[in-house]
């Protein structure tokens, strides 16, 4: 027999390293000799958007179009530590510190043109090539440097400040169960995810469909199944990971509340939109079928011997 | 040693394999189409899916004298180096495209696809790609630009 069931869960994650680990980020802001405008910075571009997202942010702080921007990242000998990309601290804590050099560097453009030139302008765009041939083969550089807020949470009480900022969200799954072969299959998602403020809404999409299978993997498909210490499911004929006929279309609702001290407001996302899926969909199957499965991933097997201990009423 | 010749992307190709060469190998390391990507080996990933003759293939699970007189397309075959093909333009257009790794080989399941099914729905796109994993994206955003790509070649279809 088949039957449905709705599931919901929430969750508040706090982005950054947190716990008191050092968590800086750095970035260049540069004029070039050639008028462009540089971003250096050593965030690495994953797939996550990192580029995209961090050039709108230079973009917006400098006030000239994206397209003037020619972003470099990645390459350790000519760009500064920006920490890693993990723990959904780029958008953030990166934006952040691209932020300040660009600020800084479009402060100076503008005290030069009115020193240099007399023109007293808030539009820099025009006269990136004039500004920049002052300098002759120099280029004009200016740092930012960005600290998250962190604190080591004691020991003793677990009291702190261990991250900063947090984000929230909350998924309502519905699941179709069928209780002869212990099949769960996803049917419908909706999402509602806290963004701070949403620097570039389709990424956003992006990283909740891609967020969504990984957290339907890790609840009902993705078993590694350890032996002695060893991975048995070491390839993807037996770890299996979800395909595209095992997904749902989501219905995605970003929420906007913009933290004051984050980059126009933005917050991280990668890592919050994964949480909450499993136990939503493991609410959903108590929801379908009455039985309160503690151990993931739900597969068939442990799904079905879990009905059988509740039809005998064990 | 074993002398083929077989078509790849409209070009006529003669080559020298040994019997045990795969497929992939010979398109990647001989002729190098480095844009078909080796992920699993075992014909489970799907990124290394190339069109032959009409059908999608897991190019490392065949064998290179298996393409004997067959026609071949990779990636490098779809699209003309200049201008996009409409698949590869809506997958830009969608977001669909994240850490790239399986792109090459989901936009020749969604062409192979799109070949023999012009106006396929939501589900038989999802079937069409089953078999090319994905890490990154949730595969929404894909199903979203092949949907888009089958109304832009019915678009360039009218307009012939």
């Amino acid at each position: 027999m088949k039957k449905r069931g709705i599931g919901y869960a929430s969750t508040f994650y706090g982005t950054g390293y947190g716990n008191g680990f050092p968590d800086i980020s750095r970035a260049i802001a540069e004029l070039g000799t050639d008028g462009n405008i540089y971003i250096y910075v050593g965030a690495t571009e994953v797939g996550q958007g990192a580029k995209t997202i961090l050039s709108q942010i230079a973009a917006e702080a400098l006030g000239v179009d994206f397209s003037s921007i020619v972003f470099i990242c990645e390459d350790t000998s000519i760009t500064p530590d920006a920490g890693t990309a993990a723990a959904s601290r780029q958008t953030y804590n990166t934006g952040n510190a691209i932020k300040l050099a660009s600020e800084k560097l479009r402060n100076e453009i503008i005290n030069i043109l009115e020193k240099r030139y007399g023109i007293s302008t808030e539009n820099i765009e025009d006269y990136l090539l004039q500004v920049a041939k002052l300098n002759g083969d120099e280029a004009l550089r200016m740092d930012g440097i960005f600290t998250a807020s962190t604190t080591e949470m004691d020991a003793e009480t677990g009291q702190g400040n261990p991250y900063y900022p947090y984000t929230f969200s909350v998924y309502g799954i519905e699941v179709e169960v069928d209780t002869t072969t212990g099949i769960v299959e996803v049917t419908k998602a909706v999402c509602g995810q806290d963004v701070g403020r949403a620097i570039n809404p389709k990424l956003i999409e992006g990283q909740i469909d891609g967020g969504f299978s990984m957290g339907l993997g890790y609840g009902i498909m993705e078993d590694i199944n350890l032996q002695s210490g060893r991975i048995k499911h070491d390839r993807f004929t037996s770890y299996l990971i979800p395909t595209a006929l095992d997904m749902p279309d989501i219905d995605k609702i970003i929420i906007e509340e913009p933290e004051a001290t984050g980059p126009y407001g933005a917050k991280g996302i990668g890592e919050p939109v994964l949480v909450a899926v499993a136990p939503a969909i493991l609410n959903a199957i108590y929801n379908a079928v009455g039985v309160r499965m503690k151990e993931i991933p739900v597969t068939p097997e442990r799904l079905l011997k879990a009905l059988k201990v509740k039809e005998r009423g064990v | 040693m074993k002398k083929i010749a077989l078509n790849i992307n409209g070009e006529e190709y003669v080559v020298d394999i040994n019997e045990d060469m795969r497929l992939i190998d010979l398109l990647r390391d001989k002729l190098h189409f480095t844009g078909t990507k080796e992920g699993c080996g075992e014909g489970e990933c799907g990124a290394c899916t190339v069109i032959m003759d009409g059908e999608t293939v897991n190019s490392c699970m065949v064998l290179a004298f298996q393409a004997e007189g067959r026609e071949i397309i990779t990636i490098e075959g779809v699209g003309n180096g200049e201008a996009l093909h409409p698949i590869q333009k809506a997958f830009l257009e969608e977001g669909a495209v994240q850490c790239g790794f399986c792109i090459p080989g989901m936009v020749l399941s969604a062409k192979a696809l799109l070949d023999k099914k012009p106006a396929p729905t939501r589900n038989e796109i999802r079937e069409g790609i089953s078999g090319n994993l994905c890490r990154c994206t949730g595969y929404n955003k894909i199903v979203d630009a092949i949907d888009k790509a089958s109304k832009y070649l019915k678009e360039e279809g009218e307009t012939k």
